[in-house]
């Protein structure tokens, strides 16, 4: 799968960390804060005035700056269709 | 609460079987027990619930962090020490906060003993990553107990965690709260006396992982370990919380989808964050439009109550106090005892409490904003503007308030974790033009820039204020460039749920803070106006030179240049000189040191005009005052050069000290007393020497 840095991730989308980089004290911080390998994160919108960016992961929503979420890598996956959204359920259901 | 034992607020069945007195401070050391968490954990609430209003606050030694201590009864009637670690998000610290509680948890600060027991306080509605401090602390090896916090809130946004399940996987006790409905409590004061060390848990996918490690080579240990964490704490949350997979952690993309075939009704939260109150308040509260707008009717009414509802409150106060001296003062023999008391004494104490009604709302502000939630927000929409010249979004409200009053300002700069962000804070900060300033702006501007219509007058003014916004963008950059270089560790800022603020958090805040500015930089404050007094006092004016003077103004104005105060103008008149001042102004600017606006007063009192705050009389005084040789001395350019000196020069020596009080030393207060000054003067130097070269003085 494609991946993206996370702070391309646009709002809505839902992603798959795949790897940290930067600076090792920002590294860890994003690692202790639960942006581990495997982590599903959502990107929920940019600040009105552009950056920072909030996320919701684990159970919570952080933002980062742009260059920030620049160092965390990820691989979106793909939105449901329209179809898929307006089951009765109103669940996604993949194939 | 009155009667047996005051404060108690605990166990008030308890009261019944008699109660001890409070102990003693100073008896022998108590059980101690730290209670430890993630900032937004509410830990002040239990804080509080635990140890009612037996609380000292003080700071570490040498950093900024508050050191909370309390009293807390337990069950069999013994007391023990509560202390309220900062909030933490890791114990490998990246912020002085984080340091301190590091340092306090592993019983290595000399201040502060080594706790018997740790309480480790868990937001339940946030599991995992409160879930990483604790798995921290398990590796410490202490006893421990851990609290669930907020349930309540958990079960609203859906999230029931099961603490026996917990418990047994944990090995240590955990106890269900909701710290500020005080449920939970006195299960929690029983559960303090079985902490236990909890076993350390053989982290056995960080072991796989750690031999995977030296395997493949490229990823560091650093991260496998942080993972390892995480790993067991997914391991940890999905055995005790009902709805683990909606907190969204998958193995990988394709056992995503295959779970996603089995099981859609357990996916499908892990697409959408949970749309509950809190996630519609924000997309309101945060909105690209409506966020903006509701931003500034906050930071409005903020600014609003700090300059209009403060103003009456404190003019009422000075008003009194002043006439307490008069009173006073008038039963007391002699002229110099008598000004002692009036203009010494009863004047320093009221140059402090004026402060007081200031602080104390914009720290009530502050307090709801933060427990409210709000205040993380605000620094979410105002990153941008200030992290392009190096602050912090949390920098907004302090440099906001700072048009208000540079003293509570610098005191709000408590709420920026980061250290560098909040330094450069404080060293700008005054170049926001407080309300003090607007006596002097008002005077000069009015005086000499009314013969150009009132709109210039306004531009005049706005222009002030521009300019010292400018200069603190500039400066800060600077500063964040060479002095503060360097990242703080990142920006990450939690966007916590959304709270209804506690009352008694709110009014803890108030109340300590206020007390702390007036028991630690009032009383300094008070000295410094003591001594200004005296300089402005003595020598005395011999009396047959007094006698020969017509009236009372002139007496004034004699003693007044006669003083240390105006033998020191005098003395600096050639240092002036270049910036087109003149002795008078120079004696102005030396009484500006006690508060801005005492310029005014000092003017008119070297000007002979007397102190009835008739501006009229100082106006026409200054317009018609001239050197020996006829030329004018309030010159457009001399003017201009006065107030450019008022924008940038670091003058009120309250705010020096209070910038000692908030950062522990001399060093940043002489540092920003020089570099202000030295700023101003080279700036007036260049204006007035430029400016009488082009237009000829």
């Amino acid at each position: 799968m494609e991946t993206v840095a996370l702070s391309e991730l646009p709002p809505g989308t839902v992603a798959i960390v795949e790897s940290v980089h930067g600076a090792r004290d920002l590294r860890r911080r994003l690692l202790e804060m639960g942006f581990c390998n495997r982590t599903m994160v959502t990107a929920i919108r940019r600040a009105p005035l552009g950056d920072p960016i909030e996320f919701f992961l684990r159970g919570y929503y952080v933002s980062l700056r742009t260059e920030e979420a620049r160092c965390v890598v990820v691989s979106p996956i793909p939105a449901a269709s329209e179809e898929e959204r307006s089951t009765p359920s109103g669940l996604r259901l993949r194939k | 609460m009155a009667g047996c034992c005051d404060g108690c607020t605990i166990l008030k069945k308890d009261h019944a079987k008699g109660c001890r007195p409070v102990p003693d401070s100073r008896e022998v050391r108590r059980f101690t027990v730290a209670l430890a968490g993630n900032p937004n954990s509410g830990k002040t609430t239990l804080f509080n619930g635990l140890t009612g209003l037996r609380q000292k606050v003080a700071n570490y030694p040498g950093v900024t962090v508050e050191k909370k201590i309390g009293l807390c009864r337990l069950p069999d009637g013994t007391w023990i020490d509560v202390i309220d670690l900062p909030g933490a998000y890791s114990l490998v610290s990246q912020s002085p906060d984080e340091h301190v509680a590091t340092e306090v948890l592993r019983g290595t600060r000399s201040d502060t003993p080594a706790p018997d027991a740790i309480i480790a306080v868990v937001d339940a509605s946030n599991l995992q990553r409160n879930l990483y401090l604790v798995s921290q602390i398990i590796e410490m090896g202490r006893p421990l107990v851990v609290v669930l916090n907020m349930v309540d809130v958990a079960e609203r946004r859906g999230v029931r965690v099961d603490a026996e399940a917990l418990e047994r996987r944990l090995g240590v006790p955990v106890v269900p709260v909701v710290g500020h409905r005080r449920y939970g409590i006195p299960e929690l004061l029983r559960a303090i006396g079985q902490a236990r060390v909890a076993p350390v848990p053989d982290w056995p996918i960080a072991e796989a992982m750690r031999g995977e490690i030296r395997r493949v080579a490229g990823i560091d240990p650093m991260q496998a370990d942080i993972e390892a964490h995480y790993r067991w704490i997914e391991d940890v949350v999905a055995v005790c919380q009902s709805t683990a997979l909606a907190q969204g952690v998958v193995e990988s993309p394709a056992r995503q989808a295959d779970e996603a075939r089995v099981h859609p009704l357990t996916v499908e939260p892990i697409f959408r964050p949970p749309t509950h109150l809190s996630e519609r308040i924000d997309s309101f509260l945060i909105h690209r439009v409506w966020g903006l707008i509701a931003f500034a009717f906050i930071m409005g009414s903020m600014f609003a109550a700090m300059f209009w509802l403060a103003k009456p409150i404190q003019s009422t106060l000075s008003v009194f106090i002043g006439m307490m001296g008069s009173v006073v003062a008038s039963h007391l023999p002699g002229d110099a005892l008598q000004s002692l008391v009036r203009d010494g004494i009863f004047a320093g104490v009221g140059s402090v409490i004026v402060f007081v009604p200031q602080i104390a709302i914009l720290f009530l502000f502050l307090a709801v904003l933060e427990d409210s939630g709000y205040m993380s927000r605000a620094a979410f929409l105002m990153d941008r503007l200030l992290s392009r010249v190096g602050l912090h979004g949390k920098s907004f409200i302090p440099l906001l308030s700072g048009f208000a009053c540079a003293i509570p300002a610098i005191m709000a700069t408590r709420t920026i974790e980061r250290r560098r962000s909040r330094l450069a804070t404080i060293l700008v900060l005054p170049f926001m033009t407080c309300s003090a300033r607007l006596p002097v702006y008002g005077l000069l501007v009015g005086t000499f820039f009314a013969v150009y219509g009132s709109l210039v007058q306004a531009g005049v003014m706005l222009g002030l204020y521009v300019l010292g916004i400018v200069f603190a963008a500039a400066i800060a950059l600077v500063f964040r460039r060479t002095l503060l270089r360097g990242q703080d560790s990142g920006f990450i800022l939690e966007l916590p749920t959304y709270k209804v603020p506690q009352p008694s958090v709110v009014g803890r805040q108030v109340w300590s803070n206020s007390k702390q500015f007036l028991t630690r930089a009032g009383t300094t404050i008070f000295l410094i106006c003591l001594a200004l007094w005296a300089f402005s006092y003595y020598p005395r004016l011999p009396h047959d030179q007094a006698g020969r003077l017509p009236d009372e103004g002139a007496r004034a104005a004699a003693q007044r240049s006669y003083s240390f105060a105006g033998r020191l103008g005098r003395t600096i008149e050639p240092g002036i000189r270049p910036l087109g001042f003149d002795w008078k102004i120079g004696v102005g600017c030396i009484g500006a040191f006690a508060a801005r606006e005492v310029f005014v007063s000092t003017l008119a009192i070297v000007h002979g005009t007397g102190t009835d705050d008739r501006e009229e009389n100082l106006a026409a005084s200054m317009q018609a005052d001239r050197y020996p040789d006829g030329r004018k001395v309030w010159t457009p350019l001399v003017t201009a050069s006065v107030l450019l000196w008022f924008v940038l020069a670091m003058q009120c020596l309250s705010t020096v000290m209070v910038v000692r009080q908030e950062t522990g030393g001399w060093r940043w207060p002489v540092f920003m007393l020089v570099y202000m000054n030295a700023l101003a003067y080279v700036a007036c130097l260049f204006l007035y020497q430029i400016g009488s070269r082009v237009w000829g003085g």
